[in-house]
């Protein structure tokens, strides 16, 4: 059950490879800037940063090659338009006397948190899911919250010369806080991790669940997009909680053994990142720019079929869909007698009843 | 190893429905069905248009997907969008054509037939097919089929200046290469293929009371 | 006194209908334990089905491919059959009326009441004013313990049941002409046949998967005639269509053989050596030219001729007819001129050449062979024939002269209650309030009843009437045999076991019996026991079972019938070597001149009103009612009419319409179509309440078969609110 994506464009994007490697160059130079010239920069951890770098160019890379497909362009641009432009004139913006700029804010806003934080419509699917899903998420972006600032040198901590006991935090060099070891807060600060481990192994077990008992799922998950970013998960959160297991309680053993494989999980789960399922994190807020481009066709002018003059989609929708399709080298004009006919004007439903009536006159039906 | 095809004979459907009850069947679909089964015109004529994914060589609704949501495994199925990705746009809706995907607002997704493939993969056939009363949808060898039917499967489609390939086939006319989709003579919708009110004898005093 | 005691709305509240959409699917569906195979309840192919099984529940289904009839194929009401079990409207313990409605109560209690009624009613008004109604959806088990519980336990002459309402005119025709009522042919014979007549038979919509089987005809290059008045699925891709006026097809039948003998597309040889009464025959169809039939037929007479031309020197033809033609109160007569097209070509008992009626309900055939209609004892034997009263009073260890006689069909039944003849009811398997013509009567008349138990599983429109419900079984929770619509007599196995307090159905009639002082005749332990018994009670007989057991009829998928002995295959085809049942070996002709219907068009009821089935809906939907994807497929009765008859009253689609008889008036939405008669309107019959289409129907019954004439009656339609006097006034007169 290989599923190789014979539709994914495989072939060297010399723009996408610019556009990443700049990202790769502002990596590292945010890196030697918010570190303070490297001051700060805890060498420890190289090993960390240039996988961080390389997977800023690896996902960019592969970011720029899909935003430059046709559709993409597309939405990336008329989302974008939608949004400044407040084509959705009704909506609570113009209600609130905010302007329709002010109003889109505000939806993104609510997008943001219903969408991104809340993910609610993963609740629509089922409740299992969501926590699955919630924990995965959550769980991730606080350890990359997290270990980035640390491998960037971005965040590092002093003790108080004072008192060795009391912590200092450090953010681009300035200090912003300082607590006791033993407080609360130090705890919690120091646990972040085993938090947001916990919270991805609660996300794995479930989904290994789900994974066991969906005979959907089963069918059509493959190793490389479904499998194996599972496996990579559960390595890194298994040899990071492990790292403490080892630091707390068994004195230290096998400590380096258990970083070095810590480490090179965490590289591969970057470096996996262009690849498999994961890819989702960086594509996923396309989302609201078709909730925009959406809220501003509800709002203007439809398009009804030739055939039945049923409204089915915003003009808009059809125009940009004919400007793909073109862009994409898809030709679905008909040539007709009474001119020229673009399938785009004809609705699904239509459609579907077209091709059976050519069916049935084909076999005198 | 025997190949199993899919071909569609939508002249033979009864409407029944029975594609579309079990289709929810199918643990790819969850309890939602990807067939489109409608009347095409009930007022005129009991003719009914099943309609499940012709699985396109060159799929334009995955092509049309800004997400990459949409995949062809390599034994040629078109996937159902990839949950993660799909964006609910819409756009594979709009270009299709032959209207298969459904967007669903409820997950904000579009779903559509995988020919199912929790079965097909592991070498059962599709629900829609097995259960299929009239054998409108029929999976099987393309021997079985000769032997059975006279007409000819045809799965290279003309819509206008665009061809299209798929790899599910429609039963055209003994002999056909292709089929041409003519989509001006049924722009004005169906053409009554009875007039019953022709074919039968009846008066006009029989449809109406005197007081 | 039998009145319901709740108000309808608590009813739906408690006994439903729920629309019923689990168990969930994908992740949330129990994986099964095992796969059940068996087959569908629903209708009368009995399409093989293995059902799910999951910790006593029915989870799903799957697939048979294997069993040869269907080969996996379902229609939408197989395919959401297993959502009926786990249902929540599931009867779970026996129950008795109260003033508050129904409660609950233990099976002593209930079975002692149902037997007090019995002893009370029976001493005081005679045996025969208790009546047991059975069904034809029941196994051959239960259809042969319930005659035997009636004439021995009850020794009521009244038992009777729904298939009356079902195939009687076809059975009363078939015996009539070839000596046994049988489909004459396996379904497998239709892919063979040249030519088709299919009459009065909504194939795609009541036998669904029986359209492969004309399908493979056409493949094989047969030409198909639909007759009906509308335009059906599968009318609309046949070679010639005869779209007939309700009521008409003994005349139009005559006037096809009328074509057939003028240009001698007739079998003189077949006719000479293996018939009876083709002189009658040919003496009452020569005045049934053309031009005589399209007038009463309202079939032009080139159609006519045309069908005579497609079906007259046809290589080899089936004919098959359904409810279509049966249900009038010349149901018998249409029939037997129907027959007459099959004999007066020879093409019969041969492949590819036969006749059969499509039975509509699940055990539609079986059900009338082991005893549970009134006119008959097991084994197809007839209840007058004193031969065949002593076979079974010998086997049953009775007088013979203890054995009542024929008693009143199911019809009559209901008749005798509202007249006070009957005046207890013991009823399963069967919602008369639904299915029988002339509702408002038969509510009348079950409020009559002194004492009326039911067995049921859910609390049907009929059981709402109950003084006891006894809890019975659904088909997948308990073992037993159906004989499908071709004479297969095929396994429905246990799948799980019946909920709650229920018990399985044929454990109840049996523990009744031993109630009333009958543990010897009653001595069944499984269902097995029972089939032996049928078995045997058949040797010998019209339909004849005795060489079949449990183990055969699974190794074989199925036997046909007739099947003597144990070595013997069974019978798939009948009448091989041109042999009638008989006892002269001949089959018998008999035309009948053409007679209206019991009631006619006229100025003021000026539509004909047929009814029948639609695909997702079984009988009187007590089952497929609570069917959450079913009901959603076509949740309301619509009336069907032409745009023709529409405009006159001023109805678009989708309007309110009042459908009016003399007998009632439902409110339904209309739904204009081109595909029906101009001068017919439609309504589907599954509902009850004020949209059942049997307030409407004509309670006038065959005189030999007594089925009720469903198929046709007077209407008038108009606008729902639109004032009488505007009612179908014609616009321009």
């Amino acid at each position: 059950m290989s599923a190789s994506s014979r539709t994914a464009n495989r072939y060297f994007d010399p723009r996408a490879f610019r556009i990443g490697a700049a990202a790769a160059g502002l990596v590292l130079l945010m890196i030697v800037v918010g570190s303070s010239g490297l001051d700060h920069f805890d060498w420890a951890l190289t090993t960390y940063a240039v996988a961080s770098v390389f997977a800023a160019f690896s996902v960019v890379y592969r970011y720029a090659v899909w935003a430059g497909r046709p559709p993409t362009r597309m939405y990336l641009r008329r989302g974008w338009q939608a949004f400044r432009s407040g084509r959705g004139r009704s909506g609570r913006g113009a209600r609130l006397g905010i302007g329709a700029l002010g109003g889109n804010a505000a939806r993104l806003g609510r997008l943001l948190l219903n969408n991104f934080v809340l993910q609610t419509f993963i609740n629509r699917r089922s409740v299992e899911r969501w926590i699955m899903h919630a924990g995965l998420s959550w769980g991730g972006m606080l350890a990359f919250g997290i270990t980035f600032p640390l491998v960037f040198g971005w965040v590092h901590f002093e003790t108080l010369a004072t008192d060795a006991e009391v912590y200092r935090v450090f953010v681009f060099g300035f200090p912003v806080d300082q607590f006791h070891v033993g407080s609360f807060r130090g705890q919690l600060f120091f646990n972040l991790l085993n938090i947001s481990a916990l919270l991805v192994l609660l996300g794995l077990a479930l989904s290994v669940k789900l994974r066991m008992h969906d005979g959907g799922e089963l069918a059509v998950q493959t190793f490389a997009d479904d499998v194996f970013p599972l496996l990579l998960l559960l390595a890194v959160t298994v040899t990071g909680l492990m790292l403490t297991v080892s630091a707390k309680l068994l004195s230290g053993y096998g400590f380096a053994f258990i970083g070095l494989s810590h480490a090179a999980s965490v590289i591969a789960l970057l470096l996996y990142l262009p690849f498999g399922k994961l890819f989702h994190i960086v594509q996923r807020p396309l989302s609201l720019g078709v909730a925009f481009y959406r809220h501003a066709g509800e709002n203007s002018p439809r398009a009804s079929c030739m055939r039945c003059g049923e409204d089915f989609a915003s003009g808009a929708h059809v125009a940009d869909m004919k400007e793909v399709l073109d862009q994409l080298g898809l030709d679905y004009r008909f040539e007709t007698g009474s001119g020229i006919v673009h399938y785009q004007d004809v609705c699904p439903a239509c459609r579907r009843r077209i091709v059976t009536l050519n069916q049935g006159a084909a076999l005198g039906r | 190893m025997t190949e199993y095809e899919f071909f569609i004979d939508p002249s033979r459907c009864i409407g029944c429905e029975a594609c579309k009850q079990a289709c929810t069947e199918c643990d790819t679909h969850r309890g939602r069905s990807m067939i489109h089964l409608e009347f095409v015109d009930r007022a005129v004529s009991t003719q009914t248009s099943p309609v499940v994914c012709m699985h396109c060589e060159d799929p334009t609704c995955a092509r049309v997907c800004p997400a990459d949501a949409i995949k062809q495994t390599d034994d040629g199925i078109v996937q159902s969008s990839i949950r993660d990705r799909c964006i609910g746009c819409s756009n594979c809706v709009l270009a299709c054509p032959f209207g298969v995907p459904h967007y669903v607002a409820a997950i904000d997704q579009m779903v559509k037939c995988d020919m199912c493939y929790d079965r097909t993969s592991i070498g059962r056939k599709p629900m829609c097919a097995t259960v299929c009363p009239s054998q409108a949808l029929f999976y099987g060898t393309r021997e079985e089929l000769e032997r059975l039917r006279s007409e000819t499967p045809v799965n290279d489609f003309r819509f206008g200046n665009q061809r299209v390939r798929t790899k599910v086939h429609l039963m055209s006319s003994p002999g056909a290469d292709d089929m041409d989709v003519d989509v001006m003579r049924f722009m004005a919708g169906a053409e009554p293929d009875v007039r019953i009110e022709e074919l039968a004898v009846w008066t006009e005093d029989s449809v109406a009371a005197r007081s | 006194m039998a009145i319901p005691a709740l108000e309808e709305r608590e009813f739906i509240e408690r006994f439903g209908p729920t629309l019923h959409y689990g168990p969930m699917h994908g992740g949330e569906r129990p994986k099964p334990d095992t796969h059940v195979r068996t087959h569908c309840c629903f209708c009368g192919v009995q399409c093989g089905i293995q059902l799910e099984v999951h910790d006593n529940k029915v989870v799903g289904f799957e697939p048979w491919e294997e069993f040869p009839v269907n080969r996996g194929m379902l229609c939408p009401k197989g395919v959401k059959r297993y959502m009926q079990n786990g249902h929540p409207d599931r009867l779970l313990a026996p129950m008795v009326r109260t003033p508050r409605g129904f409660d609950a109560t233990g099976w002593d209690d209930a079975l002692n009441r149902t037997v007090a009624a019995i002893h009370r009613i029976q001493a005081r008004h005679g045996k025969d004013a208790f009546a047991v109604l059975g069904g034809a959806s029941m196994t051959n088990e239960k259809a042969y313990l319930l005659g035997k519980f009636a004439r021995v336990a009850l020794k009521t002459a009244n038992i009777d049941y729904n298939g009356r309402l079902c195939m009687v005119s076809a059975g009363a025709a078939n015996k009539a002409a070839f000596g046994v009522d049988r489909s004459a042919n396996p379904w497998s014979d239709i892919p063979l046949a040249r030519a088709l007549i299919i009459s009065g038979a909504n194939v795609g919509e009541c036998f669904p998967i029986l359209t492969d089987y004309i399908w493979r005809a056409r493949d094989n290059g047969a030409k198909i005639i639909v007759i009906d008045p509308r335009m059906t699925p599968i009318a609309r891709t046949a070679d010639l269509f005869l779209p007939v006026r309700p009521g008409r097809d003994s005349a139009l039948a005559n006037g096809i053989l009328h074509v057939m003998i003028e240009r001698g597309w007739i079998d003189r040889e077949f006719i000479e050596a293996h018939t009876v009464g083709f002189d009658q025959v040919s003496g009452v169809v020569a005045g049934y030219p053309p031009d005589v039939t399209e007038a009463v037929t309202g079939v032009p007479a080139s159609s006519i001729v045309r069908a005579a031309e497609i079906w007259g020197p046809a290589e080899t033809s089936m004919l098959l007819h359904a409810r279509g033609v049966e249900h009038h109160t010349k149901g018998v007569e249409n029939c037997r001129s129907y027959i007459n097209l099959v004999l007066a070509t020879g093409r019969i008992g041969r492949p590819g050449c036969g006749y059969g009626t499509l039975t509509g309900q699940g055990n539609g055939q079986g059900g009338r062979e082991h005893g549970q209609r009134t006119n008959q004892l097991p084994g197809g034997r007839d209840i007058e024939n004193p031969e065949d009263r002593r076979f079974i009073a010998d086997f049953w260890q009775v007088p013979e002269a203890e054995i009542p006689h024929t008693g009143l069909t199911a019809c009559e039944i209901i008749d005798a209650i509202e007249d006070g003849r009957i005046r207890g009811l013991l009823s399963i398997s069967f919602n008369p309030l639904v299915s029988i013509p002339d509702a408002d009567r038969t509510r009348a008349a079950l409020g009559r009843l002194e004492h009326f138990t039911c067995i049921d599983f859910f609390l049907s429109e009929t059981a709402r009437y109950a003084d006891v419900v006894l809890a019975g079984s659904l088909q997948e929770e308990d073992d037993g045999t159906v004989t499908t619509g071709e004479g297969r007599c095929v396994r429905l196995r246990q799948a799980v076991t019946p909920p709650g307090e229920a018990r399985v159905d044929w454990e109840i009639i049996v523990d009744i019996a031993r109630r009333l002082g009958y543990d010897e005749q009653f001595p069944y332990a499984i269902p097995k026991d029972i089939f032996r018994e049928l078995a045997r009670a058949s040797a010998g007989g019209n339909v004849d079972y005795s060489g079949m057991d449990y183990a055969r009829i699974e190794e074989n998928m199925g036997i046909f019938w007739p099947c003597p002995s144990r070595g013997h295959p069974g019978t798939p085809r009948l009448f091989e070597g041109r042999r009638f049942h008989h006892p002269d070996g001949r089959a018998r002709f008999q035309a009948f001149e053409y007679r209206p219907p019991a009631e006619d068009v006229d100025a003021e009821y000026p539509l004909f009103l047929t009814t029948g089935r639609v695909v997702s809906q079984y009988l009187s939907g007590n089952q497929t009612r609570r069917i959450g994807p079913l009901v959603d497929q076509y949740p309301e009765p619509l009336c069907e009419m032409h745009p023709l008859s529409a405009a006159r009253i001023g109805v678009a689609d989708g309007d309110p319409v009042r459908v009016e008889t003399r007998r009632g008036a439902i409110e339904v939405p209309a739904r204009l179509v081109r595909t029906i008669r101009p001068d017919t309107v439609f309504v589907p019959y599954h509902w009850p309440g004020p949209k059942s289409a049997n307030l409407l129907t004509n309670r006038a019954l065959d005189p030999v078969s007594k089925i009720p004439e469903f198929k046709v009656c007077a209407c008038r339609v108009r606008r729902a609110g639109a004032s009488a006097d505007a009612s179908g006034t014609v616009s321009d007169d």
